[in-house]
Parts: C-alpha cells; sequence; structure tokens
C-alpha cells in the first residue's frame, strides 16, 4: 500500500515557495552566487537564502538561529500550515505525526554563541537556549509551531537526512501509528559545514558542475521543505511507492568504491515498489560534483539504468543543501510529476556518465520518479514516487 | 506493536556492561570511588579508536555487547542511534576552532561530527549495510528511538539494534543540558514472535500515549535501584534505565511507561512470562 502526498512545500536558493521555484526553474536561472559569506574566506559559490537575515531576530528568544527562520519561513509558503491544520483538524493532534530531517540542526546559532562566551566559559544569556542547541531543534520547533501531538523526531544521517523521513513515515502510516505524517528537512549554511569541506578540500571555487569531466567539487547551500503524507489518495495524484536505506559499512566520508550501498539502496527502493529500473521514467542522481562521488554513483547508475532511463543532478541550481538535499531532490521529483518539467543539469556542458545525463531541462510527462541522497557514514537512502 | 527485546547492552560509572548491571542489581553493592572507564570497542583499530572519542566508542560498545547478548551475527540487523545533545566534545572542538581566526578544522573531526558518526562506526566495525538512522527528540531521544527501532523490526519483520547514549557535557553545554554523566543503553527488538525458540528477555506490546493524563503510574519512570535512578537523572537517556531493570529481572511492573515526546510517552505493557 502505498502513501500519498496530500501537499509539499520547498524554500531553497531558487525561490521562496514552489511558484518562485517554477518560475527560476523556467528561466533556467542557477541560485548559486558567489556574494561573500560573514567571516569566511573560502572562494566558493553559495545557493544562500538572503530572507534569512532578517528572520532570525523576530522568532521566539529560545528558538532564535539561522535554521529555525528557514524552517519557519518554509512553514509559512504554499498554504502548508493550513494542509497541516487540516489533518488536525481531520485525525486529531496525536494522530499527526512529523518526521524532520536536517544534518545542521541550529549549529549556526551554537557557533554565533562560541564567538560570544562569558569568561567562565559558560553562554551568553542570549545564547541559553537549550531547545536550540541540540540536534532535535527543527523538529521540535515544527512541532510546537504547528501543534503536532503525534510522534516526532528528527533524522540526523547527513546528506540522506531528509530522504529517511519518507522511509520511516511510510513505516509510521503502514502500521497506523498514525493518520497523517509531516516530513521535512532543514539545513542552513553557516562556518561548520564551509570550513569542514574545505577540509575535506571538496568545495569548489567555481559553480558546481556534477558529472563534468573538469568538475572541481560542491557548493554549498541551504534549503527547507515539507510533504504531508497520509494513508487516503488525495487530488495531488501524488504517492510515495517505495523507499530503500542502505550503509556502505566502508568509510566514514568516501564511498564506497564499486558504490555497493548505493546499489542497494535503489534495489531496496524498487523492490518496495515492486518496480524494476525499467519502470522508472526520471532519476534525480545525488550528483554532488566531487570527482569521487559523481564517479562512483555514475558506474552503478550505468549498471542498473535501463536504456530509457533519464537522469539529472541538480545541486547546480540549488547547492548540496546537505541535511535538506533529500527534502529538496524529492520535491523536484514530485515538480517533474506534476508539471512534466524535467531539470537539467545546471553548469554542467559535457556529461562524463555511462548513461544519458539531461543536460537542458525538458518538457515531458512521466510517471515515476527516483531520487538518491548519500551521506557520510556511508548513509545511503533512495526514495520512489508516482503519479496516478 | 508487539515486540520481543533479545539482548541489552549497557555502559556508565558502575556499570560497564551488563554483567556489571546485573551484579549491581543483585546484591547492589558499588565502590562510591569508582571512576567512569574509557569503553575501548575492540572492534575498532585502536588508531581508529583514539581519533573517534568517547560518544563513538561508547556507542560501539553497547551496540556490540547488546547483538552478542542477543546471539545476532553484527552483519544483519537494522540500527537506530539516538542521543538529546549529540557528540558535545566534537560540537566544543568545531565550534571554538571556528570562533578562532585561522578556522582550521581536522577533516577527521569534521567527519565525525555528523550526528549519524555513532551508525558509521557501528556499520565499518560490523561490516553491517543495513539500514542505519541517528533519531534526536532531545530529552525524550530514548522513547522516540525505541518506537523507530520497533516500527522499523515490525516493517522488516526482523531484528533492529536501538543504541541510545549521551556523554557528559562540559562548558558550555552544562549550562543548557547538564549531562552529569556518561550513558550509553543499546537494546534489540524484534517482532513478537521472531525467534520462535531461544531466550527472549521479555514480550511486550508498545502503545504512544499523548492523552492528557494517560501517563498512569509516574512511579515506574523511576529506577529503583539508587545508582540507576542517579544516572536516570544525569543523562537524558537514563529514561531508558527502568526498562532496564525490568528486562534485568529487578522488578516485576506489567507495564513501564518511557517519555517519548513533551506530554506523551511509550507504554511498554509486558506479557506474563509463560
Amino acid at each position: 500500500m502505498p502513501s500519498y502526498i496530500e501537499h509539499y512545500t520547498l524554500t531553497c536558493a531558487l525561490g521562496t515557495g514552489l511558484a518562485a521555484l517554477r518560475t527560476a526553474l523556467r528561466s533556467g536561472q542557477s541560485g548559486l552566487s558567489s556574494a561573500p559569506w560573514p567571516d569566511c574566506d573560502v572562494p566558493c559559490y553559495l545557493g544562500r537564502i538572503d530572507a534569512l537575515d532578517q528572520l532570525v531576530d523576530p522568532l521566539p528568544a529560545e528558538r532564535r538561529s539561522r535554521n529555525n527562520a528557514l524552517v519557519r519561513l518554509a512553514l509559512d509558503q504554499d498554504g502548508c500550515r493550513e494542509a497541516v491544520a487540516g489533518a488536525v483538524e481531520r485525525y486529531g493532534a496525536s494522530r499527526v505525526g512529523l518526521v524532520m530531517g536536517t544534518s545542521t540542526s541550529s549549529i549556526d546559532r551554537t557557533e554565533t554563541a562560541y564567538s560570544a562566551l562569558e569568561d567562565d566559559g559558560s553562554f551568553a544569556p542570549s545564547y541559553r537556549q537549550p531547545l536550540t542547541h541540540n540536534p532535535h531543534a527543527p523538529g521540535d520547533f515544527a512541532a510546537a509551531e504547528l501543534g503536532i501531538a503525534g510522534p516526532r523526531l528528527t533524522v540526523s544521517a547527513a546528506c540522506a537526512s531528509s530522504a529517511k523521513v519518507f522511509a520511516t513515515a511510510d513505516r509510521w502510516l503502514a502500521q497506523g501509528l498514525v493518520d497523517a505524517v509531516l516530513v521535512g528537512g532543514a539545513d542552513t549554511l553557516c562556518l561548520s559545514v564551509i570550513y569542514g569541506f574545505h577540509s575535506l578540500q571538496l568545495v569548489s571555487p567555481e559553480p558546481c558542475r556534477p558529472f563534468a569531466p573538469d568538475r572541481t567539487g560542491i557548493s554549498l547551500g541551504e534549503a527547507a521543505g515539507f510533504a504531508l503524507l497520509t494513508r487516503a489518495p488525495g487530488d495531488s495524484g501524488l504517492a510515495l511507492l517505495g523507499t530503500g536505506e542502505s550503509c556502505d559499512a566502508h568509510h566514514m566520508s568516501s564511498a564506497h568504491p564499486e558504490g555497493l550501498g548505493a546499489r542497494l539502496s535503489m534495489e531496496r527502493a524498487l523492490a518496495a515498489a515492486s518496480m524494476t529500473m525499467a519502470d522508472v521514467d526520471y532519476v534525480n542522481l545525488h550528483g554532488t560534483g566531487t570527482r569521487a562521488n559523481d564517479e562512483t554513483e555514475g558506474r552503478v547508475c550505468g549498471d542498473l539504468f535501463g536504456p530509457a532511463t533519464v537522469a539529472s543532478a541538480t545541486k547546480g541550481w540549488t547547492g548540496h543543501t546537505l541535511g535538506a538535499a533529500g527534502i529538496v531532490e524529492c520535491a523536484l521529483c514530485l515538480e517533474a510529476l506534476q508539471l512534466g518539467l524535467l531539470p537539467g543539469t545546471m553548469n554542467t556542458d559535457t556529461a562524463e556518465a555511462p548513461f544519458e545525463l539531461l543536460l537542458a531541462s525538458r518538457e515531458q510527462n512521466i510517471r515515476t520518479a527516483l531520487s538518491n541522497s548519500f551521506g557520510f557514514g556511508g548513509n545511503n537512502c533512495s526514495v520512489v514516487f508516482g503519479a496516478s | 506493536m508487539n515486540i520481543d527485546f533479545l539482548g541489552a547492552g549497557i555502559w556508565a560509572r558502575h556499570v560497564p556492561g551488563m554483567d556489571a548491571c546485573l551484579a549491581l542489581l543483585d546484591h547492589g553493592e558499588l565502590d562510591p570511588d569508582a571512576a567512569f572507564i574509557a569503553p575501548r570497542p575492540e572492534a575498532i583499530a585502536p588508531r581508529e579508536r583514539r581519533r573517534a572519542g568517547l560518544m563513538i566508542n561508547l556507542a560501539v560498545t553497547v551496540a556490540h555487547e547488546a547483538c552478542e547478548r542477543a546471539g545476532l551475527d553484527k552483519s544483519e540487523p537494522a540500527s537506530v542511534f539516538a542521543s538529546a545533545m549529540g557528540d558535545t566534545a566534537i560540537t566544543d572542538y568545531m565550534c571554538r576552532k571556528l570562533a578562532a581566526p585561522e578556522k582550521l578544522l581536522s577533516p577527521t573531526k569534521f567527519h565525525n561530527s555528523v550526528h549519524n558518526a555513532p551508525s558509521g562506526y557501528w556499520t565499518i566495525s560490523a561490516g553491517n549495510r543495513a539500514p542505519s538512522s541517528f533519531v534526536g527528540g532531545f530529552r525524550e531521544s530514548f522513547g522516540a528511538g525505541l518506537l523507530e527501532a520497533s516500527s522499523q523490526a515490525i516493517a522488516a519483520a526482523a531484528p533492529v539494534l536501538l543504541v541510545a547514549s549521551d556523554i557528559a557535557c562540559e562548558a558550555p553545554f552544562d549550562t543548557i543540558e547538564p549531562v552529569q554523566e556518561s550513558l550509553g543503553i543499546a537494546l534489540v527488538v524484534a517482532p513478537a514472535g521472531w525467534r520462535p525458540k531461544g531466550p527472549v528477555l521479555a514480550r511486550a506490546a508498545l502503545a504512544y500515549r499523548a492523552e492528557p493524563g494517560a501517563l498512569a503510574h509516574e512511579g515506574a519512570l523511576a529506577p529503583d535501584h539508587p545508582w540507576l535512578a542517579a544516572l536516570a537523572q544525569a543523562n537524558p537517556v537514563g529514561a531508558g534505565l527502568t526498562l532496564v531493570e525490568r528486562l534485568c529481572g529487578a522488578r516485576d511492573d506489567d507495564a513501564v511507561a518511557v517519555p517519548a515526546a513533551p506530554a506523551a510517552h511509550l507504554e511498554i505493557s509486558f506479557e506474563a512470562q509463560a
């Protein structure tokens, strides 16, 4: 039994809400820019959401952080709050669950707090925010904002985080733990991720070019998105058909050289959906733009894809939004299913891939789409969606 | 959700492993001067272990113990890791470095800073390619993790490993969440009857309760043993210690409640032993 997507929304460097996203996708305008990040001297392009700078202070003191400002901004778009309120009304607050995905959580706020520590080493009063300096901050904040009283937690599995939320939600719905689940993801730009990936020599000084033969690494970004899942088919006609999760059991920050975990996650998602790769019309690749990751993913996909499989990597549009990458790319799959617009591989002119990589965006009606998300810790997740 | 508990692991001051825990619950004696013993998981190479830090070593140690005591092939179970605060020692390292002018980070420390780092080290040390996750539920992380592990076990019709851990916090985190003792708890849960023969610690029905006043027996939240009760106060995942006492046979409640979210809990109703 599939779960159904009753509603979804996305806020990223391409725009705040779905209308802005569609405009950007149609006009072929990437969200990456070289505008400098405060206190940062790493040469890079970033997919930032400028509106956030003004949205931190209006938050309740206990919740103040860039990441929570992003959660609130995303919830305010496309009638997301109203859709959740409708589910709470229909099923009761304790029958609506929430599964959030994040990698950064509110570490942006913790970083700032460390630049203003008291002489005795404690947090200054305005930074004493237990609900904010912990991994569950975005899930707890979203549940509080929406009055969700059902089961709730925050998945933090690096760049697979907000793909895995669909797997948890699907299980909760199938087992009748809840009647509806809001899944989501939120990750914000911060010094930890820019200097962290810089320490691994993975940050590109140019806009990222996934799968290009001369690719030079990743461009980071920030984003948040949500999807409301139910057991009952809704008006959207969109369904979650299956999820697959796996681990590489190989290395903390290098993918398994033969892509064993990536293969397992795709195979498990297809098995859960009772499909084969030949049934998949469009694949949104993980495609980070690093030499090693794209090569590994490419090898596995070259092996698995059929001659008609169309795939693209979209991090040149949005940046790599890490813990939010899952929800960003799942939302792009849902957009492709709804609008018949397949996003191309922004910034990449020539593909180095053993399958057909879609370079320019293309109008094409599709019925099924698969999204890949692979993260540190060798954590992998693939999600399959369909349109009726 | 009807589940069987197949095995457990634990590590904290005075209870470095389940044998120590069972002995403590049996005769109740402890050396008040005993210090916390740093866990040294043999499955991780010594050089890696040194670089991993306490949070990872603690989680991986109890993960291996629970699987061994459950008699499982370690390469098989899916796993769910849970923590209220994550690895505050690594968070402190990252934020101190980033507050300095040079902002030079160790790449190893950076990849260990993801909250699923213990999951990564566990799956590598166990050769395990099953699904693995980290879930945060702040002060209700143990209950949130148990709910997720049990749900996953039932969906997969297979055992799932739950590992809940927090490490003692130093400044500045001690001012917002005073975690005074490090504690790791691991449990292997499986769908009821998954193992038709062989030892099962307990069989129970799990239910999520969010109704006001549904917490029928507040007393059942606190462990009986004074040291475990102290640990439960000193570490957020100590919320699982009452359940550990029950699984050790040190108490015989019909049901135990574990907080699973603010104003909600997991009710664990035990089936009488046949």
